[in-house]
């Protein structure tokens, strides 16, 4: 810390602050027309010229650019500064005679007429002062560099390359909302919004959120979602080898640094044309190393995270190449990575267990960790033959399969339906569960199936403790699905919501709802469709087409409580193996949450016990979900509910007659 | 007896100079979304490596949502 004084107040700033800053933070405010927090200052405008003495001598400096390294004395008013400050004020103000913020702050100074007429005067009142903002905002906000100077002294002008309208440009609009004078506007609004500023200003709240503080939080612009790789791994919820454990000493060399380094492409606009979240990240000149392709060079877009964890230490193999392959593969076949990665691992622990041997797989060693062996089943997906027609059909139907054809014992069938990590037919994505209740009905409870998009309340669950009781979890398994379906409703990614937070989320009663991005998208709703919404309302949309959902479910043979069954992996240890490896975490739980005396007790009888407990956990989980969903027992939509959301059309009453 | 804290409702062992940083290296907390509450106050960010925190300390360390 330095201690500094301005204007003859003391004050103690950090290292590297600007004169400018210090300034504001004791409220001196001068005029300083190209500073803004969001981009670096250049010192462009000159206005906020002040004097600083630094014990060898006083010279005047540009205060939004002057860091501060030493202990220094400032004069923001001296007489020579103001002079100046008037002479640049006048000068602007014979050029620009008509823009408002030149002409408040040459009034500030006294600068009512200028005494000439600038050469180039421009009478527009939105005409371009040369701030440098726009140009700024594009490279450092938007990470695009379109627009430059161009031109030196009074020539010098904002333009596209070479003068003509640029392609690359995205539309993005940040230079147009940072120019201060409206001298850059959008001539073309893509779907005629009703109040396209009250977009804009939601637009530029993210956009300068992820300018501002991507860095120290998600760094999603650097490596996208494989952050969470070691993050996952640190919290012991890192899915390897199909779930059993939720880490592994290995797993730092699936860390997002390691692919950090690969990534060659992290566009802007790599997935969306405009956002600046920015994750999709991609690597270019991949050498495939099997299949097809094998010795091509080529580009694959990724890996985010549900690869890496799935593709990686859900099958046992820590080796980042692998994982690229694989993503290249599925892509390029149009396989599900999560899917595949999951089924594979189900595959896996049956081989090592002896529900398959090497007769079946057609001499595939698929043990955990087998990487040539997991390549050539992906293969064989894309091409349709082998075993991998029949990891290709998922885990549901395996099940059904081996225990058709594989002759196998009542305890190994029970074994399969324990570890075949799916839910109502479809794969888990890329978490362990099992010290979550909440995030077990976050995947169980889920229209679609197993996917953790409606609610992820592991944090808010496990390592908060904020949602203790069957009730507060219910809470949430209402809130989160409903405020996370309205992002398919409205065709919106969710990541802006939760991937970046604003400055002070902290500050308010509900952090882990972003409150200050949820009344964002009330007003993005609202500006865009000219219907003014509340939050209520927002949830509101989406539990009638949530319930409209599950009724349909419902016709067909599912949504109730037997399709809402989760396999048991997901809640607890299924093996001795499991329970022994995070013993100290179980037994402390018999004891202290069941009375348990796990005196002389087996582990086998000890996990025996836990399984009872925690499944009737889950049903009783399942109980306050429905009754806070407005459901029945056995977890169908009630009339009652459907006609207080105004879906109780008469052939969903039908439908609803038959529960 | 043992001085001790509680962080998220679990007991944890107090220490002398016992600052926010040293309790997010302890509990193995490397999530970087955090709202950190220590008996209700509001602690930020630069006061995570300065603000020591007493014996007997109801520390919330509420971890944000992230990721797909
Ligand atoms: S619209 Fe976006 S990409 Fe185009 S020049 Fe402006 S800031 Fe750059
Ligand atoms: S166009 Fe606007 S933002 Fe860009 S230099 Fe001119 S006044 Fe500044
Ligand atoms: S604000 Fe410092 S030069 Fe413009």
């Amino acid at each position: 810390m330095i201690n500094i004084i301005i204007d003859g107040k003391k004050i103690e700033v950090e290292k590297g602050t600007t004169i400018l800053e210090a300034a504001k933070k004791l409220n001196i405010i001068i005029p300083a027309l190209c500073d803004r927090e969001v981009v670096k200052a250049y010192g462009a405008c000159r206005l906020c010229v002040v004097d600083v003495n630094d014990g060898n001598e006083i010279k005047m400096v540009t205060s939004c650019n002057y860091l501060i390294n030493k202990e220094i004395e400032v004069f923001m008013q001296s007489e020579r500064v103001r002079k100046t400050r008037k002479m640049l004020l006048e000068m602007m103000l014979s050029r620009w005679p008509n823009v408002p913020m030149i002409k408040q702050f040459a009034a500030e100074y006294g600068v009512i007429k200028p005494r000439m007429i600038h050469p180039l005067v421009d009478y527009s009142e939105n005409a371009c002062i040369l701030c440098g903002l726009c140009v700024n905002a594009c490279s450092e906000m938007v990470w695009e560099d379109i627009i430059g100077f161009a031109g030196r002294g009074e020539n010098r002008r904002v333009v596209m390359p070479f003068e003509k309208h640029y392609e690359a440009c995205i539309g993005c609009s940040t230079c147009a909302n940072i120019c201060p004078t409206g001298a850059i506007y959008m001539t073309d609004i893509p779907n005629k919004p009703a109040d396209e500023k009250r977009i804009d200003k939601f637009g530029m709240k993210i956009t300068e959120e992820m300018t501002l503080m991507d860095d120290e939080q998600c760094d999603m612009r650097g490596v996208g979602t494989a952050h969470l790789t070691q993050i996952m791994n640190d919290y012991d919820l890192l899915p390897t080898t199909n779930y059993r454990f939720g880490s592994h000493k290995e797993a730092g060399k699936l860390h997002s640094d390691v692919f950090k380094a690969k990534f060659t492409q992290g566009l802007p606009d790599g997935c969306w044309l405009g956002c600046t979240m920015s994750c999709a990240k991609s690597i270019d000149n991949y050498e495939l190393k099997s299949g097809p392709y094998k010795g091509q060079k080529v580009l694959v877009d990724g890996p985010e995270y549900e690869t890496v964890a799935g593709c990686g230490a859900n099958l046992g193999i820590f080796n980042p190449e692998f994982v690229i392959e694989a993503n290249f593969y599925c892509d390029t076949y149009g396989i599900d990575t999560i899917s595949f990665a999951t089924g594979l691992a189900f595959v896996m622990e049956c081989f090592e267990n002896g529900i398959l041997d090497k007769e079946k797989t057609g001499d595939l060693e698929l043990n955990f960790g087998n990487e040539e062996a997991a390549m050539e089943i992906l293969h064989q997906m894309g091409r349709g033959d082998g075993f991998g027609i029949i990891v290709g059909q998922g885990i549901r139907r395996m099940k059904k399969i081996f225990t058709e054809k594989n002759d196998l014992t009542d305890e190994q069938i029970q074994f399969m339906q324990d570890i075949g990590m799916e839910a109502k037919g479809l794969e888990y994505s890329e978490y362990v569960t099992k010290e979550s209740l909440a995030m077990q009905g976050g995947y169980g409870l889920a229209l679609k199936g197993a996917q953790h998009d409606e609610a992820w309340l592991i944090f808010m669950d496990m390592v908060n403790n904020q949602i203790p009781t069957f009730a507060d979890k219910a809470e949430a398994l209402h809130y989160f699905p409903m405020f996370r379906t309205w992002f398919g409703l409205m065709g919106l990614c969710k990541l802006p919501w939760n991937d970046v937070e604003p400055a002070d989320n902290a500050e308010n009663d509900e952090p882990a709802k972003i409150p200050g991005h949820v009344e964002g998208y009330v007003n993005f709703f609202s500006a865009m469709t000219g219907k003014e919404i509340d939050k209520h309302e927002l949830i509101r949309q989406s539990e009638r087409v949530y319930n409209f959902q599950r009724v349909f479910n419902f016709r067909l043979g599912y949504g109730n409580r037997e399709s809402d069954r989760i396999p048991y992996r997901s809640a607890g240890p299924v093996t001795n193996e499991e329970y022994e490896s995070r013993a100290e975490r179980y037994d402390k739980q018999l004891i202290e949450k069941w009375n348990y005396d796990i005196e002389g007790k087996t582990s086998k009888e000890k996990r025996d016990f836990l399984r009872k407990m925690r499944e009737e956990d889950y049903q009783k989980l399942c109980d306050a979900v429905y009754n806070r969903r407005g459901w029945d027992d056995n977890g169908v939509p009630t009339i009652e509910k459907m006609r207080e959301i105004g879906m109780d059309l008469p052939e969903v009453v039908e439908v609803l007659k038959r529960a | 007896m043992k001085k001790q804290i509680l962080v998220n409702d679990n007991l944890i062992e107090w220490q002398e100079n016992l600052t926010i940083n040293k309790i997010l290296k302890i509990m193995n907390y490397s999530f970087k979304m955090l709202v950190i509450k220590v008996d209700g106050e509001l602690i930020k960010k630069d006061e995570y490596g300065t603000k020591i925190v007493s014996e007997n300390a109801d520390v919330k360390i509420i971890h944000l949502i992230s990721g797909g």
